[in-house]
């Protein structure tokens, strides 16, 4: 985008009359004007015009956005902020002018190549080969599922195997850069995507299956966008579900069950449809819809650097989207994203589930009849 | 702005009301505060200048927080403004002497909703739309649906006596509160019981009612609710101009019935937001209506509604424009690239007047607007059997901000007077603000003295939202 079209943008938002506002999952953390889609684009728009520089206070304001993009299905000129706000991240960035709280992230993914600071000899730990000789393919397994979340996964293997492929994965797996991407290190980013391209594209894989749509938005926008070419096809773990709806079993999981739209894969790739037919398919019933879904779904509050920086806010807005589910009485609360998961579960009372979409699958492959969680 | 001294003694005190969290000086902050959706100061950021700040926000959660806040503010003499939403259109919550912005939004409570009487007990911080759609999940409406629903709080509804798109039928936000409570500038917590009517003494409700946080700030309400209409119809009438349009709504009105939604547009208006959808003879003059209600009551109106207005001329385009409005009712919000280029403003001067002045004084504001070089279009936009609203709605655009700003100026001025010149009142619906502070005197003539005097009497000090209302300054 030019400089004059984004002043134009800016212009625009820092204009309205916060038609966005009252969804925007930041203005419910924090009850103020200031971490709302208006008072960053203002911000932004008051500093490329010289009437005030970026203070601060109003850098910090900058990060605390999820880049959720919530704002955009309300907003009828469809001005990016997400975007714009993470342009201007990289600014920062490249300034030096960035929450120290960040580097953390950055330290850890440049030395271990996960945000976590785990080894990165133990990203792989939790793989067991299978036996299958089936079709290849490669499970770039991401790192929240690689460190924190094995259970997705062990699962995401064991249904592919179940499901006739011969699933691989590789010791020289980076962190994706999404993480990095959003928080405005793009350079980093770069390094991370040309070895995980370089890695990816001399694999043996026919196909790159993820279950992280941090990942897959990765992969199929952040790499292209940077000339950086991935020579195989890349799949969410979803799509590819739904291409075997026939082969996954159905069982009676007892209870109501919602489905969580994840930002980047719902907003932000356009996913929707597969997640819920793999679930209607897997439980026999019709996924029982929160007030905020699709299109307009809510963030649960791990985005974009958000949980690592401000912990209690993104617990307020995990906390907001347990209450949605609870409100249409879900007994399962399904999503499709390793990182929306550990947040989710980390705030789930009792009475509810929290599964990531593997998980579901494996259960109803694994019991006999009922699934008991 | 405050002297460092008090400024240091009031951030102490306000620590110790609400916490470390839950206040701030950070000017980012104010930044981020200092404007409402007052199309001046939009104006005014967009051509770089920047706005009256505030010393302090402070985000109190309870009644109780806020008396205590209003008390030592009261004791230091500082300015207190009072801020909801951020929506209002007339800089009602621009701090213009600095002190403290005390912002609602932390109080979001809805607290109670009692279907037996057909009450919502509501804090004054809650959205707009999440009070409507929580009520409407339960099978009600409050019927209070302004375009700003969605960046609107109860509290800035109350205090700028606001109306909603359907006040026809339902009311304005005057007829629909029926419990209030607010904070004096001593911090002494009132409470108006929520009662349908009663005998004892002034309804000191609508004292509190479009006091803009001039006399208290409102902490909660009790607001009335309606059964979710069981079916609601759209109709819509082109009139050859607007007076045989509006004899038709006097018309409907004197044949009992209340339709929700009765919007006239006159020719310019029905050109610019009619005829780019639905083929419209040039001059013609959209009326857009709704009736809510049981389906064969509905029917039953909208066939009396639609015969009369055929009687008085008009076309019958059945729902389609009126309908289109309602789908589209919030977009007009949205800025527009054409709005906000260079030194453009446009605003609306929501007047309101009986029938038998309302002609007169939309034909002279509009001459008089116009000799501004100004594009002038309107729309009788809330209706009632004695007369109605009607928003003036103009837009500028001057080479460089200082002609900018004074043109702007100068059509509110000529445009305020030809309304009180021709009887007319100067707002409906928006409130006083700043806009139409320096004009409050002379609407409310005589009144005013009074209303001087009240504020004398709970607001000694002057601190609360100073300059507004045509209250003066703060000294």
């Amino acid at each position: 985008m030019e400089d004059s079209e984004a002043i134009e943008q800016l212009r625009l938002c820092a204009g309205c009359p916060k038609m966005c506002r009252h969804m925007c999952p930041t203005f419910l953390a924090w009850r103020s004007d200031s971490p709302t889609p208006h008072g960053r684009a203002l911000l932004m728009y008051q500093d490329a015009k010289g009437t005030r520089a970026l203070d601060e206070r109003a850098i910090e304001v900058l990060y605390q956005c999820l880049e959720c993009s919530q704002c955009l299905t309300w907003c009828l000129p469809q001005v990016d902020i997400a975007t714009m706000v993470e342009n201007e991240r990289m600014r920062l960035v490249n300034e030096g002018r960035y929450p120290r709280g960040l580097d953390k992230i950055s330290s850890a993914i440049k030395a271990n190549h996960n945000p976590f600071a785990e080894p990165h000899g133990k990203r792989n730990k939790w793989f067991v080969p299978t036996k299958t000789q089936g079709k290849k393919i490669l499970y770039f397994t991401g790192c929240t599922a690689a460190y924190h979340e094995n259970g997705i996964a062990r699962s995401t293997v064991s249904i592919l195997s179940h499901l006739g492929y011969k699933v691989s994965v590789t010791p020289d797996e980076w962190c994706c850069g999404s993480p990095l991407f959003r928080t405005g290190f793009r350079d980093l980013g770069i390094e991370q995507a040309r070895h995980n391209a370089g890695t990816l594209n001399k694999s043996e894989g026919d196909q790159i299956v993820v279950t992280c749509p941090g990942c897959f938005r990765a992969f199929t926008k952040d790499y292209p966008q940077l000339g950086i070419e991935l020579k195989k096809p890349v799949l969410h773990i979803s799509q590819l579900l739904e291409k075997h709806l026939d082969a996954l079993r159905a069982v009676d999981f007892g209870g109501p069950i919602t489905y969580h739209d994840p930002c980047h894969l719902g907003r932000h790739s356009g996913i929707y449809e597969p997640p819920r037919k793999v679930i209607e398919r897997v439980s026999g019933t019709k996924v029982v819809e929160m007030a905020r879904s699709r299109e307009n779904a809510m963030c649960c509050g791990n985005g974009a650097g958000l949980r690592t920086l401000f912990t209690d806010q993104a617990s307020i807005i995990g906390d907001a989207r347990i209450s949605q589910a609870r409100e249409v009485g879900a007994k399962f609360l399904v999503t499709s994203c390793p990182f929306c998961k550990n947040m989710l579960a980390s705030r789930a009372e009792k009475g509810i589930t929290v599964l990531d979409l593997p998980e579901m699958v494996l259960a109803a492959f694994d019991s006999t009849s009922k699934v008991k969680m | 702005m405050l002297d460092t001294r008090t400024k240091a003694k009031l951030v102490e005190q306000i620590e110790a009301i609400v916490g470390p969290d839950h206040f701030t000086t950070d000017e980012t902050d104010a930044v981020l505060n200092a404007h409402d959706a007052w199309p001046l100061s939009e104006a005014k950021i967009r051509a770089g200048e920047t706005l009256p700040l505030a010393d302090v926000i402070v985000y109190p959660s309870s009644t109780e927080e806020v008396s205590k806040i209003l008390r030592v503010a009261n004791d230091l003499r500082v300015p207190v403004v009072p801020v909801g939403g951020g929506a209002g259109t007339c800089g009602g919550t621009q701090p213009t002497y600095g002190g403290i912005q005390l912002d609602l939004k932390r109080m979001d409570k809805i607290l109670a909703i009692d279907g037996e009487s057909l009450l919502v007990r509501v804090q004054a911080g809650t959205v707009g739309i999440d009070l409507e759609e929580e009520v409407n999940r339960h099978g009600y409406t409050t019927g209070h649906t302004p375009t700003s629903l969605r960046a609107s709080n109860v509290g800035g509804f109350i205090a700028t006596r606001s109306g909603g798109s359907m006040s026809s039928l339902y009311g304005k936000i005057e007829d629909l509160t029926l419990g209030l409570e607010v904070v004096l500038a001593d911090g002494s917590v009132v409470r108006c019981k929520a009662v349908p009517r009663h005998s004892v003494g002034p309804d000191l409700r609508q004292l509190f009612i479009g006091s803009e946080g001039t006399l208290c700030v409102i902490t909660e309400a009790t607001l009335r609710l309606f059964p979710l209409p069981p079916s609601r119809h759209f109709r819509s009438m082109c009139f050859p101009d607007v007076h045989s349009g509006l004899m038709a709504i006097r018309a409907i009105f004197r044949e009992g019935i209340f339709p929700s939604v009765v919007r006239l547009y006159d020719a310019e208006d029905t050109a610019l937001h009619v005829s780019t959808h639905f083929e419209v003879e040039e001059g013609n003059c959209m009326l857009m209506l709704a009736f809510d209600g049981r389906p064969e009551k509905v029917d039953i109106d909208e066939s009396i509604s639609a015969r009369i207005c055929i009687e008085n001329g008009a076309k019958d385009y059945g729902e389609g424009p009126s309908k289109y409005w309602w789908e589209h009712r919030y977009d007009m919000y949205y800025p527009t690239k054409f709005a906000t280029s260079g030194f453009s403003v446009g605003d609306t001067i929501d007047i309101v007047a009986t029938y038998d002045r309302l002609e007169n004084v939309y034909h002279e504001m509009k001459r008089v607007m116009e000799t501004h070089g100004a594009a002038v279009m309107s729309h009788f936009s809330h209706m009632y059997p004695n007369g109605g609203s009607i928003y003036m709605i103009f837009f500028v655009s001057q080479p460089d901000a200082e002609s900018a700003w004074a043109t702007y100026r100068e059509i509110w001025d000529d445009g305020v007077a030809a309304c009180l010149r021709e009887g007319g009142t100067m707002s409906h619906q928006h409130g006083v603000g700043t806009t139409r502070s320096t004009y409050t005197e002379a609407e409310l003539g005589s009144s005013f003295e009074v209303l001087k005097k009240i504020k004398e009497v709970l607001d000694p000090n002057g601190i609360m939202n100073p300059g507004k209302l045509g209250m003066g300054g703060h000294t």
